[in-house]
C-alpha cells in the first residue's frame, strides 16, 4: 500500500510536469490553431536562462527566475515571427513542420553555444521534501503541483474576468469576427505566443532541479505533454491538466508493475488507444468540418 | 472529327523508354562509384533513403496526410532483412518480402487511424507508432538484438549473380529507386492517384464524387509504408549493420525534411531533396556542431520561402503554358436523351430532422423530387437549405427521418456510396481540387463507380472533355483549376458532377458569387440540362434564376417546410412572402 | 623544449597544439584516424578524451614522434550514434595514409564499426568495455581499458569480500553497455554462490526512477550494484534512492565517480563506491598525466586516461616495430608486457585485451578517494 501511494505521488508529480507543458500547448492551439512542436524547447531555454542568471552570473534566485520568464515571454514573440507569422495563412501542416524545424534549431544552437554538459540548478526549496507516512513527497514535485494549479487559476481569471482575456477568447473563436469588432488579432496572437513561451519557461525552470539541465531536457516531455493534450481533449484546459496527470500515473504504475524498460511505450500506447476509441479525448468536442 | 485528343493519357507504354534509359543511367552510375568506402556509403544511403522518401510522396504529397513515421517503416524493412537473413537463414528477398509485408500491414492500420483524425492528430499517431517501435526494437533484446543491433547482414544473389560487391549492390539499390520513383510518378495519373489528390485537396468534395476517402487514405499509408520498408530492407544489406537508433524519430524528421526540401508533390523532388540532404552534411562539414542547427533553420526557411520545395520551384518556372484543347470532342451521352417529366419519385425525403445540440436546423422536412424535373429549394438565410443538402448527400447524419433515392433507402449510406448510387452535387463555397488541372478535376467525376463509361484512361478522358465541352470550358482543360475565375471554377464543379452521368444533380447555391452575365449563362445551362432530362435539385436565393428554371418549389423556414408546389403558387404564398420580407410569422399567419 | 614553453602559456595551449599538429606537412607525418563524439549525447566525455589524446600526441611528438616522424591526428565526428561512427570510420578508412585508428569508448559503436575494421585491416585502439568485442575473432581491435568481465568481477569481489554483502540488487541500462555489464555481474556473483535478489533494467534518459528504487527497496537488498550509461540518469536515481530511504552500500560502474555525476547528484552520492579504470591518484603515470592535463586545461581533472594510453601504446608499438605497417604493429602491440600506463599496467593477450583490473574508489563528500586496486590474472 505504501508503495502504491508512493508511486501515485510520483506519477502525479511527473503528470504535473506534463500538465504544465501541456498548458502552454493548449493556449496556442486555442488562440492561433497552432500545434507547436517547439514547446519543449521553450522549457529547455527557460532552464538554461536560469542556469546562466543564477549559476553563472550569481543573481539572486528570484531575480534570476523573473528575468528568465521575462526573456522567455519576449522570445515567444520572436518565435512567432519566425515560425508562425509567415505561414499563418497556409493551413496547419506548414506551421507544424516549421515548429519542428525550430525545435531542432534551438536544441542544437544551445548545444553549440553552451556545450553538452548537464547542469544542476537549485529548486525552490532547500529541503528535499517531506515524509508523510509511507510517502516521501519531493518538494520540487509539490512546487510543480502547486504552481500548475495556480497557473490554471490565473489562466481562468485572465480568460474569464479581464477584457484582455475576452479579446483573446474572441480571437481564438473567430478571427474574422474579432477583427471586425476592432480587436487587434495579430497582437492577441503574439500575446498568446509570449504567454505560452513564458509558461514553457516556467515549466523548464521547475523541472530543471529534477531532471537537470541539458539540451534534450524536454523534447520527450513535450511529446508526452502533447499526447496528454489529446488524451484530455484537444484544446481543452482541464483536459490538458487531467490528461497530463493520467499519463504520469499510468506511466509510473506501468513501469512499476509491468516493465521499466517499456515505460516510454505506455504513454504512446495510451494515446493510440484514446485516438482509436475516443478521439475527442476526455473533455473534447467531436471533430467535424462543416460542408 | 470526333477523335478526341486524349494526349498523353492514352498511351500505357509511355515512359517505358524513359524508364529503361533511367535504369541504364542508374546502372552506369553504380559502376562509377567506388567498390567500398565512404563515397559508396554515401551513394548507398542516398539510394535507399531515396526510396523511402519517394514513399512519403504518396502519403504526404499525393494524399496530403502527414506521416512522421517513415523511418519506422524503413526500420521494419531493415529488420526484416537483417533478422530474416542473420537469425533465420532466410533468402534475402524472402526476408525483404516479409519485412515489407509487415510494414505494409502496419501502414494499413495507421491509415485506418486516419479515418477521423487529420493534421496534428495524425502527426501524433504516427509519432507514437514511431516511438513505440523504437522502444520495442531497443528492449526486445531476445528478438531484435537490442541496442547492439544486427551485424553482418548479407547481400543477395540475383539470377545466379552475386551482388556482394559494393558496386553491384548499389546497382540493385539504384535500379529499385528508379523503378519506385517512376512507378510513383505514374501513380499520380492513375485513378487511385487522382483519388488521393482529390482527398488531399478536399476530402469532402472527394467523398461526394464517389471516392471512398478512408480506403484511399489507407491505400496511401499502405503504399507509403511498403515503399519505405523496401528502402529499409535494401539499406540493411547496404550497410550490413543496423541498430534501433538508425530508425528513430529524428530520422523520420530527416526523411520528412528531405521530401519537403525537394518538393513533396513529385518523386523527383523527393529524390533531389534526399540527395541534397545526404550530401549536405559533407558540404557543411566546416560547420561542425552548428550543422544540425543550420539544418533546423533550413526547415523553417524551406517552409517559408519554398512551400513547394525545390522541384516545385523549378517546375513552376518551367511549366509550359497550358495547351488549350481545341479539337472537337464527343458529346456527353446525357445529351442523347430528351427530357421527359415523369411521376416517378427519384428522391423521397420523409420527416428529415437534423439537430445541432439545441438548434433544430431541420425539423421534419418532407420533399419528393420527381424524375426529369428541376426542383428548387428556397428559403431565407438559416432556413436549413444547406443542411438539407448536406444530410441528403451524407455529409451529416440525420437526427431522424428517411431518405430514399432511386428506389433505395440511402439514409445510412456514406457519401461516396450515395454518389455511386447516382447522386452528384456542387457546393455553395466552391470545392474544386485545387492542386489539379481542370481536366483532372473532371476526370475524378468521370471515374464515378457506376458511370456508363469505358474504364480505360482513354474513355475517362473523353468523357471528362465532353463534360467540359458542355459547360464551355474545354479550351481550359489543361490549366490548373486554381488559376480560373470564381465563375469558371463553378462550371468545373458542375462539369465534374456531370461527367459522372448522375441520376440527379444537387446544386447548392450555384449562382452565389456570380455576376449578372454569369447568372444568365448559368440559367441557360440549367435549362439545357433539364431539356435532356436530368433531375436537378437546386438551392438558391436568386428568385430570378429559380423562376426561370424551376418546375417545382419547396420553401423552408426555420428548418420546416412552409410551402411546396408549382412556382407561381408557392411564390404567391403569403407565408413565403412573409418569410422573405422578414415579417414575424405569427402576423403573417 | 617546445613543451615547457607551451605549458607556460596554459590557456592558449589547446589552440597552439592544434597549430603544431596542423603545421606538419601532410606527407611526413604518421597519421592516426580518430572517431570521436564531437556532438551528441557523449560530446562532453568526448571533449575530455580528445583533449587527453591531443596531450598524448604532443608528448609523443616531443619525444621524437613515431619512427622519426611527427604524429598527426585526423578527427571525425561520430555524433555519438552507431550510424555516425560507421560513417566516420568509413570516411577515415578511405584515407590510405592513416596508419592506425583510435575508436570509441562506447561498446555499441565499436560493435557497429567492427566489420569495417576487419575489412580495413589496420589497428584500432578502443575503450569500449563489452568483453565480447575482443573475443569475436576481430584481430585488429585492441582495448585500452579493462573489459566488463573484470569490472563485474571487481564489483562482485569488493562487495562480497570487502563489504561482506550477500543480497544483491543490480540496476543496469538496457543498452549494450548495461546489459553486457549486468550479465557479467550475474556470472561473477554466481561464481561466489550468490543469486541477485533483483536484476532491473531501465531504458536511458528517464525522468523518474521511483519504480526502480521501490523495487530495490522491496527486494530487501543489502547492496546495490549499477551500470548507468548517462550521468543525469544516475544522478536522478541517486537522489531518489536517498529520498526514498534506501541506505545500503552502492558500488557502481565508472560513471558513478565521473565528475559530471558528482556535480549533478552532489550529496546523494556521498559514501558510494565506484570502480574506475582511471583514477588520478592511482599510480605515478596517472598522477603525471593528471598534472599535465590540469596545467593546460585550467586545473581540470581528466576522467579517463585511455586515449592518452592508446596513443602512447601505438607509438611504443610502432617504434618497437620500427614500422607503421599494420601487421608488424599488431605483433608489436600483442607483445607489450608490463607497460605502465595511466590506466594501469598493460599486458596484452592474444585477444587484444591489455588490462585486467580496476581501481575501487569511494566518494567521500564529493571527493573521489582511491581505495584499492583489484587485479586478476586472467
Amino acid at each position: 500500500m505504501g508503495i502504491l501511494l508512493q508511486l501515485l505521488f510520483t506519477g502525479l508529480g511527473i503528470g504535473a510536469i506534463y500538465a504544465l507543458v501541456a498548458l502552454g500547448f493548449v493556449l496556442l492551439i486555442r488562440a492561433a490553431g497552432v500545434v507547436n512542436f517547439g514547446q519543449g524547447e521553450f522549457a529547455m531555454l527557460g532552464a538554461y536562462l536560469l542556469v546562466i542568471f543564477f549559476n553563472l552570473l550569481a543573481l539572486p534566485y528570484w531575480v534570476a527566475i523573473l528575468l528568465s520568464i521575462a526573456i522567455m515571454a519576449a522570445f515567444g514573440v520572436v518565435f512567432a515571427g519566425a515560425t508562425y507569422w509567415p505561414l499563418r495563412n497556409r493551413g496547419g501542416l506548414p506551421v507544424i513542420i516549421s515548429t519542428i524545424g525550430a525545435s531542432i534549431f534551438l536544441e542544437n544552437m544551445v548545444l553549440v553555444l553552451y556545450g553538452p554538459a548537464a547542469e544542476q540548478v537549485d529548486g525552490l526549496f532547500d529541503a528535499p521534501g517531506i515524509q508523510v507516512g509511507p510517502v516521501f513527497m519531493d518538494s520540487q514535485y509539490l512546487s510543480i503541483m502547486v504552481i500548475a494549479t495556480l497557473l490554471v487559476l490565473l489562466q481562468y481569471l485572465i480568460f474569464e474576468k479581464t477584457l484582455l482575456g475576452k479579446k483573446l477568447q474572441a480571437t481564438s473563436q473567430d478571427k474574422e469576427m474579432a477583427s471586425l469588432l476592432g480587436i487587434p488579432v495579430a497582437a492577441m496572437i503574439l500575446i498568446t505566443f509570449a504567454y505560452s513561451s513564458a509558461i514553457g519557461g516556467i515549466a523548464g525552470i521547475l523541472i530543471a532541479p529534477i531532471l537537470f539541465v541539458s539540451t534534450g531536457l524536454a523534447s520527450i516531455i513535450a511529446l508526452k505533454a502533447f499526447a496528454a493534450n489529446i488524451i484530455g481533449g484537444y484544446g481543452s484546459i482541464p483536459g490538458a491538466i487531467l490528461g497530463g496527470l493520467a499519463l504520469g500515473v499510468v506511466e509510473t504504475l506501468g513501469a512499476a508493475y509491468i516493465s521499466v524498460p517499456y515505460k516510454d511505450a505506455f504513454a504512446f500506447l495510451m494515446l493510440l488507444a484514446f485516438l482509436l476509441i475516443r478521439p475527442q479525448g476526455l473533455f473534447g468536442e467531436k471533430i467535424s468540418e462543416k460542408a | 472529327m470526333s477523335t478526341p485528343p486524349p494526349g498523353s493519357f492514352a498511351r500505357p507504354w509511355r515512359g517505358i523508354p524513359g524508364l529503361l534509359a533511367a535504369v541504364a543511367v542508374a546502372l552506369v552510375l553504380s559502376r562509377m562509384a567506388p567498390d567500398q568506402g565512404y563515397i559508396l556509403n554515401i551513394f548507398m544511403q542516398a539510394a535507399t533513403y531515396g526510396i523511402a522518401v519517394v514513399g512519403l510522396v504518396v502519403v504526404l504529397g499525393y494524399c496530403g496526410q502527414i506521416s512522421i513515421a517513415q523511418a519506422a517503416f524503413f526500420g521494419l524493412g531493415a529488420y526484416g532483412v537483417a533478422l530474416g537473413t542473420v537469425d533465420y537463414d532466410l533468402n534475402f528477398f524472402v526476408a525483404l518480402a516479409i519485412g515489407v509485408a509487415i510494414a505494409g500491414a502496419l501502414g494499413l492500420l495507421l491509415g485506418a487511424a486516419s479515418l477521423k483524425l487529420g493534421g496534428h492528430y495524425l502527426a501524433m499517431v504516427t509519432i507514437s507508432f514511431q516511438q513505440i517501435l523504437t522502444v520495442v526494437l531497443t528492449n526486445w533484446i531476445g528478438f531484435s538484438h537490442g541496442p547492439d543491433g544486427v551485424r553482418n547482414v548479407p547481400r543477395p544473389m540475383l539470377f545466379g549473380l552475386s551482388l556482394d560487391g559494393g558496386r553491384d549492390y548499389l546497382g540493385l539499390c539504384l535500379v529499385t529507386m528508379v523503378c519506385v520513383a517512376v512507378a510513383v510518378w505514374r501513380l499520380r495519373t492513375t485513378r487511385l492517384g487522382r483519388a488521393m489528390q482529390a482527398v488531399r485537396d478536399n476530402d469532402l468534395a472527394a467523398s461526394t464524387c464517389g471516392i471512398d476517402v478512408l480506403h484511399t487514405k489507407v491505400a496511401a499509408f499502405g503504399l507509403s509504408a511498403v515503399v519505405g520498408a523496401l528502402g529499409g530492407g535494401l539499406f540493411a544489406g547496404g550497410f550490413r549493420y543496423i541498430s534501433p537508433d538508425q530508425f528513430s524519430f529524428a530520422e523520420s524528421i530527416v526523411m520528412l525534411t528531405m521530401a519537403l526540401l525537394g518538393g513533396v508533390s513529385s518523386p523527383f523532388g523527393a529524390l533531389i531533396g534526399t540527395g541534397l540532404l545526404v550530401i549536405l552534411p559533407e558540404w557543411l562539414r566546416f560547420l561542425h556542431q552548428v550543422y544540425l542547427a543550420v539544418y533546423g533553420a533550413a526547415v523553417i526557411l524551406i517552409m517559408v520561402f519554398l512551400p513547394d520545395g525545390l522541384w516545385g520551384f523549378v517546375a513552376e518556372r518551367m511549366r509550359r503554358r497550358a495547351r488549350p484543347v481545341l479539337a472537337e470532342v464527343a458529346n456527353l451521352p446525357l445529351l442523347a436523351r430528351t427530357g421527359e417529366e415523369t411521376a416517378e419519385i427519384v428522391l423521397g425525403v420523409t420527416g428529415l430532422a437534423k439537430h445541432f445540440g439545441g438548434l433544430k436546423a431541420l425539423d421534419g422536412v418532407d420533399i419528393a423530387v420527381r424524375r426529369g424535373t428541376v426542383h428548387a429549394l428556397i428559403g431565407p438565410n438559416g432556413s436549413g437549405k444547406s443542411t438539407f443538402i448536406n444530410v441528403v448527400t451524407g455529409l451529416y447524419r440525420p437526427t431522424a427521418g428517411r431518405i430514399d433515392f432511386a428506389g433505395r433507402d440511402i439514409t445510412g449510406l456514406p457519401p461516396h456510396l450515395r454518389n455511386r448510387a447516382g447522386l452528384a452535387r456542387t457546393f455553395q463555397n466552391i470545392r474544386v481540387f485545387r492542386g489539379m488541372t481542370v481536366l483532372e478535376n473532371v476526370m475524378v467525376g468521370a471515374e464515378r463507380v457506376g458511370n456508363d463509361v469505358a474504364e480505360d484512361a482513354d474513355g475517362i478522358v473523353r468523357r471528362a472533355l465532353a463534360a467540359l465541352d458542355f459547360v464551355g470550358m474545354r479550351a481550359d482543360a489543361h490549366r490548373m483549376v486554381g488559376t480560373l475565375s470564381y465563375g469558371h471554377q463553378r462550371y468545373v464543379e458542375i462539369a465534374r458532377a456531370l461527367a459522372g452521368t448522375p441520376e440527379m444533380l444537387l446544386l447548392d447555391e450555384p449562382a452565389a458569387g456570380l455576376n449578372m452575365t454569369e447568372k444568365q449563362a448559368l440559367g441557360q445551362l440549367l435549362r439545357r440540362l433539364k431539356g435532356h432530362g436530368l433531375t436537378i435539385l437546386v438551392i438558391d436565393h436568386d428568385m430570378n434564376l429559380v423562376e426561370q428554371v424551376a418546375d417545382h418549389i419547396t420553401v423552408l423556414n426555420f428548418g420546416r417546410r412552409i410551402a411546396d408546389g408549382g412556382p407561381r403558387d408557392v411564390l404567391d404564398h403569403p407565408d413565403v412572402i412573409a418569410a422573405y420580407l422578414g415579417e414575424p410569422r405569427s402576423e403573417a399567419a | 623544449m617546445t613543451l615547457t614553453r607551451r605549458t607556460a602559456l596554459a590557456s592558449a595551449a589547446a589552440v597552439s597544439s592544434f597549430a603544431i599538429i596542423g603545421r606538419a606537412r601532410a606527407d611526413d607525418t604518421v597519421k592516426i584516424g580518430v572517431c570521436s563524439p564531437l556532438t551528441g549525447a557523449a560530446a562532453e566525455v568526448g571533449r575530455i578524451q580528445l583533449n587527453s589524446l591531443k596531450l598524448s600526441t604532443e608528448h609523443v611528438n616531443a619525444k621524437g614522434g613515431i619512427v622519426g616522424r611527427k604524429v598527426e591526428l585526423i578527427i571525425e565526428d561520430d555524433a555519438t550514434t552507431n550510424p555516425g561512427v560507421v560513417l566516420a570510420f568509413s570516411r577515415l578508412a578511405a584515407n590510405p595514409d592513416i596508419a592506425a585508428f583510435i575508436g570509441s569508448i562506447r561498446s555499441t559503436q565499436v560493435n557497429a564499426m567492427a566489420p569495417d575494421v576487419a575489412k580495413v585491416g589496420k589497428p584500432v585502439m578502443f575503450g569500449g568495455t563489452d568483453p565480447t568485442l575482443t573475443h569475436n575473432g576481430y584481430k585488429w581491435l585492441f582495448r585500452c581499458r579493462p573489459n566488463d568481465s573484470f569490472s563485474a568481477r571487481v564489483i562482485a569481489d569488493y562487495g562480497v569480500k570487502t563489504l561482506n554483502k550477500k543480497k544483491w540488487a543490480i540496476v543496469a541500462s538496457t543498452d549494450a553497455f548495461g546489459t553486457g555489464g549486468q550479465k557479467a555481474l550475474v556470472d561473477a556473483l554466481s561464481k561466489a554462490g550468490i543469486t541477485p535478489v533483483l536484476v532491473q533494467g531501465y531504458s536511458n534518459q528517464q525522468a523518474d526512477f521511483t519504480p526502480v528504487v521501490l523495487a530495490v527497496k522491496q527486494a530487501e537488498a543489502d547492496i546495490v550494484a549499477s551500470y548507468f550509461t548517462f550521468e543525469p540518469d544516475l544522478a536522478v536515481f541517486a537522489r531518489q534512492l536517498v529520498q526514498l530511504g534506501v541506505r545500503i552500500p552502492w558500488v557502481g560502474s565508472p560513471s558513478i565517480v565521473s565528475p559530471v555525476s558528482v556535480g549533478l547528484a552532489k550529496a546523494a552520492l556521498n559514501g558510494t563506491y565506484g570502480i574506475a579504470d582511471f583514477t588520478p591518484d592511482a599510480n605515478d603515470e596517472s598522477r603525471a598525466f593528471t598534472a599535465a592535463y590540469g596545467k593546460i586545461y585550467n586545473n581540470a581533472i581528466p576522467d579517463s586516461g585511455w586515449t592518452y594510453d592508446a596513443m602512447q601504446i601505438l607509438a611504443l608499438a610502432m617504434n618497437t616495430a620500427k614500422s607503421t605497417e599494420p601487421a608488424k604493429v599488431r605483433d608489436a602491440i600483442l607483445a607489450i608486457k608490463g607497460y605502465k600506463g595511466t590506466e594501469g599496467i598493460y599486458n596484452y593477450d592474444q585477444n587484444g585485451d591489455g588490462l585486467r583490473g580496476y581501481n575501487v574508489v569511494k566518494n567521500e563528500g564529493g571527493k573521489i578517494v582511491y581505495d584499492k586496486h583489484i587485479e586478476f590474472d586472467a
